[in-house]
């Protein structure tokens, strides 16, 4: 194609911010002055979403309204597609949410935006699918637009309906959910909450678990706006949330209400903007911008002796035109096998991708990379930038909810406080100003422990981390999660063993006592499938029937007992320059279906033996190995792996409740306590996050 | 704005709408080309009312009687389609909207066709309404309304063949209508169809993604018409198929592309297709430097490609004689592709059948037995 011409119309410029599909770059026009937003997919990192990209941008390519974010033009540079959007300077609602909530007259503005936006929108057929705070944008001068086409259905017919399982937990219409067929109300219902959202702050129901949600929403009445508003305000809310709907206005009926008609300039809005600028500037966000560094693609020099062979002598052609005769020979009776690969099984039909398609990329790609350089750049110059090592959490698209989320253009500040971005700046591309990251080499599994660690971790807490982290709407909950997944990403890559011993002893020690036996074990014993992640790409379905036989209440248990002091608050995001986003979230309920679930993946522990006491019989299984361990790393004098994994353990939610491992909180504290002093030391900040 | 809201008023002449659509779009090239393209976008809206009617108001079936049946005698199928481009922006998606419902509708009363009045107009009459609808990728306007269409239309298996048999003024060409169509005449390689490969490989990101979304649906579809259209031009189509778009410059065509042959040598109604494509060691040539390629994701999707040369139980010489002459290579090469791919269990499990195929090869090619 021949696109390489656009590329340099574009000046490219700072970063924006990060999403699952790639980097948002400011950039200028040159030939009209111009300042857009660019979007860098990568596609060498994403398995099969071309088509889904590609319906992104003919949806948005065919929308004009003021109210949606303006596309002007895709083009491929190599592997890279550049996507050019309109830029909105102000920021995402979310983001704005962060310096608060906002007041009435605000709403009322943004609302009539986003009813604007919606009119046109269901007037062309298109349903937006996932209206949140998070995809409503404010340009510098106040104006709303709709942003994030990611789930977007275009309808031929103005009679269709859909009934694809997508949007946001939180947000989505009870007929969404239940997957009866709907259409445009849709959006009216997800306004509603965005609605509610932007007055509180939060989503109704942000605290429970979205799987809980889901049956929450068709089953109970629809949430209503409480707290001291106006009547206006309330009744508005209350008819964007009716369940039924057929009885649910539509945007342009909506567009009449009292609420909206009263509604003052978009101008009012700047102040939303100002006040989020302020606050990060109070707060030190403000950060040197990272800036684009177009990657240097080194052809990599192939060795002539690796090539194929296709003739017996160079010079000699004899190949093709050979008569092909055929007799009989019963050498390649393997018919068996060619109709194993035969057809419906091919991983290339669309059915099997979906198994397998799974966003994240495992680290082991970049390792050369980065054993050549403990600091790394935007480009290192490799040709395989593109599988550098992809956030852990990668938004779980199966479900269908915050695949979107991080679709689109999010303006997101690059200090990392907004959960779009939460999982993004990897240390890959650390900036000047951020401390060496701490990464090493990946180990090589090189034991039986060490192998299992690793599988342990691609196959169970990986996906497990990422639907997490995928279903949790809370910011200060995701990034919790991000920065567990970030830790255990960093033990994975250093010491798999350890996971590996961590996991096997946290097992034990739940079966050494009978109520988590009950609440984590037993159901999971019959089903439990070894080698399946959770997130494996097959629909809401299966997740819906996990999540019924395990509720998060179940979680009782771990959560009574001795809980750590509280994490960081959301309003004071952690020090943005720790690489290892190491963070407490103890009383994160998500977080102990997490334990549940990472402990259905693995087989059974052995039974204890029946003479010893609780506390010791913890500790028997688990000394040999890790004395074993312990010699491995005395010898390859890794210590610092160890603290890290120690450290893990230490901030690991619910931990301390495990009965029976009250020894390891002690030894893990002071290990965690003078990992974070080496930081200290080190970066001359306050380490540990 | 305000457009989209008062339409309910003035459609009383139905009937008059398709001649009036004609009269602007034959100006629409001349001197006041502007204000026509104004009067038509005012006409295409009130078109695409009557078809779709409103979120409040059913459609009315006799109106879009009228109105389809004064397109066909106006010929503004055809019009519309080569004008396409020069359409103003929404008229361009009303125009999308108009051929999507017409395309549809069946008359409420009278004969039932099994074909909606329009298109079995277009595919019996006037082939060459598909066939403009298909250079809408000439333009970056008109491709994605035009391939909106087409992938509705195409659904339809005797409007899939007017494209794929299109050759000009050839005989048995589809020109002369889905009647004329002699499937067993080998292509010129000049009909619309065959611009698919320039339009994917040659056009710009977005032109040429939705025309790749077109051309599989038209090569994937239709498990009888395509089979059979490969087998007697099977030469030229793997010809162009393997030089223009697997060895396209472009990532994307590239990568799809590769994906996409995977697709059709798997599909159960191509199954002689696959066998004859194994046989020629040329495409093993082409597969195996895609197993080299520097990007991860070509060289997995030319595996996928490449495991049925291996699997296939009646390799033919010259497909031996290529993995015979790279045996240690190939064994060496593989058990570390990929190596990167640990969740991918099928990929891990069908790399390692390949290795055991290859490792048990015989030292020399033996001729395969008759099939």
């Amino acid at each position: 194609m021949a696109d390489e011409g656009f590329a340099g119309r574009y000046q490219v410029l700072e970063e924006l911010g990060r999403g699952s599909f790639g980097v948002v770059y400011k950039g200028i026009d040159k030939a009209t002055g111009e300042t857009v937003a660019i979007k860098h997919i990568d596609l060498e990192s994403s398995e099969d979403d071309i088509q889904e990209i590609q319906q992104e941008i003919s949806v948005l390519s065919t929308c004009a309204s003021n109210y949606v974010t303006q596309y002007k033009a895709s083009f491929l540079r190599g592997h890279k597609l550049w996507i050019v959007m309109e830029y909105l300077g102000g920021g995402s609602c979310l983001d704005l949410l962060k310096s608060g909530a906002f007041n009435e007259v605000q709403i009322a503005i943004i609302c009539r935006e986003l009813l604007l936006g919606l009119d046109y929108l269901h007037s062309e057929g298109k349903i937006h699918r996932d209206i949140k705070a998070a995809n409503v944008l404010l340009s510098d001068s106040g104006k709303v637009k709709l942003a994030d086409f990611g789930v977007a259905a275009q309808l031929t017919y103005m009679k269709s309906q859909r009934n694809t399982f997508v949007g946001t937990p939180f947000w989505m219409a009870p007929e969404v959910i239940q997957q009866a067929g709907y259409d445009f109300k849709a959006d009216i219902w997800s306004l509603g909450i965005t609605a509610i959202e932007l007055a509180q702050g939060e989503p109704p129901h942000a605290s429970l678990h979205p799987m809980k949600v889901l049956f929450h929403i068709p089953k109970n009445p629809p949430p209503r706006l409480e707290g001291k508003f106006s009547k206006e305000f309330k009744d508005f809310v209350a008819q964007c949330l009716v369940k039924d709907a057929d009885f649910r206005p539509t945007a342009k009926e909506l567009l009449k209400h009292r609420f909206i008609r009263s509604a003052g300039k978009v101008e009012a809005l700047q102040e939303l903007i100002q006040r989020k600028r302020l606050a990060d500037a109070r707060a030190d966000h403000a950060k040197l911008p990272v800036y684009y560094q177009e990657t240097l693609r080194t052809i990599s020099p192939k060795d002539e002796a690796d090539e194929w062979v296709f003739e017996t002598v160079k010079s000699v052609v004899p190949r093709r035109g050979t008569v092909r005769s055929r007799k009989p020979s019963s050498a390649f009776a393997v018919e068996d096998a060619m109709h194993k690969l035969d057809l419906k099984d091919g991983p290339l039909q669309p059915s099997t991708p979906g198994t397998v398609r799974k966003a994240t990329v495992r680290r082991q790609p970049s390792s050369a990379s980065r054993q050549n350089s403990v600091r790394r750049h935007v480009s290192n110059g490799s040709p395989r930038a593109s599988l550098a090592p992809k956030r852990p959490l990668q938004p779980d698209l199966s479900f269908g909810n915050s695949g979107s989320t991080m679709r689109l253009f999010r303006r997101v500040p690059s200090d990392g406080s907004n959960p779009g971005c939460l999982a993004s700046s990897p240390p890959e591309f650390a900036n000047e100003n951020q401390p060496p990251p701490a990464y090493q080499a990946p180990v090589e599994p090189n034991s039986k422990e060490a192998m299992l660690g690793r599988r342990l971790y691609n196959k169970a807490l990986e996906p497990c981390l990422d639907e997490l982290h995928a279903q949790t709407a809370a910011s200060s909950k995701r990034e919790a999660l991000a920065r567990l997944s970030d830790a255990f990403a960093f033990l994975d890559s250093v010491d798999p063993e350890g996971a590996y011993h961590f996991i096997r002893n946290l097992v034990s020690a739940v079966s050494q006592d009978n109520k988590l036996t009950n609440a984590f074990l037993p159901q999971h014993q019959s089903t439990a499938p070894l080698a399946k992640p959770p997130s494996d790409g097959t629909p809401q379905g299966t997740v819906l029937i996990k999540s019924r036989a395990t509720p998060p209440s179940s979680s009782s248990p771990t959560s009574g007992a001795a809980v750590p002091p509280p994490p960081p608050t959301p309003a004071t995001p952690p020090v943005p320059t720790s690489p290892t986003k190491l963070i407490l979230s103890q009383d994160n309920p998500h977080l102990m279906s997490h334990h549940r679930r990472r402990g259905s993946m693995l087989p059974p522990p052995p039974p204890p033996p029946p003479s010893s006491s609780s506390s010791s019989s913890a500790d028997g299984p688990r000394s040999p190995d890790r004395d074993r361990d312990r010699e491995r790393e005395r010898d390859r004098e890794k210590e610092r792996e160890k603290m890290a994994m120690a450290a893990l353990e230490a901030r690991f939610p619910g931990r301390p409740a495990v009965p029976g491992m009250e020894h390891c909180k002690a030894l893990s504290d002071l290990l965690y306590a003078r990992w974070t002093d080496g930081l200290r030391a080190r970066w001359g900040v306050v380490g540990g996050a | 704005m305000s457009f989209l809201f008062g339409r309910t008023r003035a459609r009383t002449n139905t009937t008059d709408l398709a001649r009036q659509a004609r009269e602007h779009v034959t100006k629409l090239e001349g001197p006041q080309g502007a204000a026509k393209a104004e009067e038509l976008a005012k006409v295409l809206s009130q078109m695409k009312q009557v078809l779709q009617g409103t979120h409040e108001t059913e459609p009315n079936p006799d109106q879009i009687y009228q109105l389809v049946t004064g397109m066909i005698e106006e010929d503004l199928f055809y019009l519309l389609a080569v004008n396409l481009h020069r359409l103003p922006f929404e008229s361009r998606k009303d125009t999308q909207v108009i051929f999507s419902y017409a395309f549809r509708f069946r008359p409420p009363t009278g004969p039932q066709k099994p074909e909606p009045l329009a298109l079995a107009y277009v595919v019996e009459r006037r082939p060459q309404v598909l066939v403009e609808l298909c250079r809408g990728y000439d333009h970056k306007e008109s491709a994605t309304p035009a391939g909106t269409v087409l992938r509705e239309v195409l659904k339809n298996e005797a409007a899939a063949a007017i494209i794929l048999y299109d050759d000009g003024d050839e005989q048995g060409s589809s020109a002369r209508g889905v009647g004329a169509i002699n499937p067993d005449r080998p292509q010129s390689g000049r009909g619309v169809f065959w611009n698919f490969f320039d339009w994917i490989d040659k056009s710009s990101f977005e032109v040429s993604a939705d025309a790749f979304t077109t051309f599989r649906e038209l090569i994937t579809k239709h498990k009888e018409l395509v089979p059979r259209y490969l087998a007697v031009n099977f030469d030229l189509f793997f010809e162009r198929y393997n030089s223009v778009l697997v060895q396209s410059n472009s990532y994307v065509t590239k990568r799809q592309s590769i994906k996409l042959l995977g697709e059709i040598l798997l599909d159960r109604s191509n199954y002689n297709i696959m066998t004859a494509y194994v046989d020629r060691g040329e495409h093993l040539k082409i597969c195996m430097n895609l197993l080299r390629d520097d990007r991860k994701m070509v060289q997995y999707e030319g595996f996928h490609v490449f495991k049925v040369f291996v699997a296939n139980p009646h390799k033919s010489v010259p497909v031996q004689k290529i993995l015979i002459m790279n045996r240690d290579k190939l064994l060496h090469f593989l058990s570390h592709f990929l190596e990167d791919r640990t969740e991918d269990e099928q990929f891990i499990d069908e790399r390692e059948f390949l290795i055991k195929q290859i490792r048990n090869m015989p030292p020399a090619p033996v001729p395969p037995p008759q099939r």
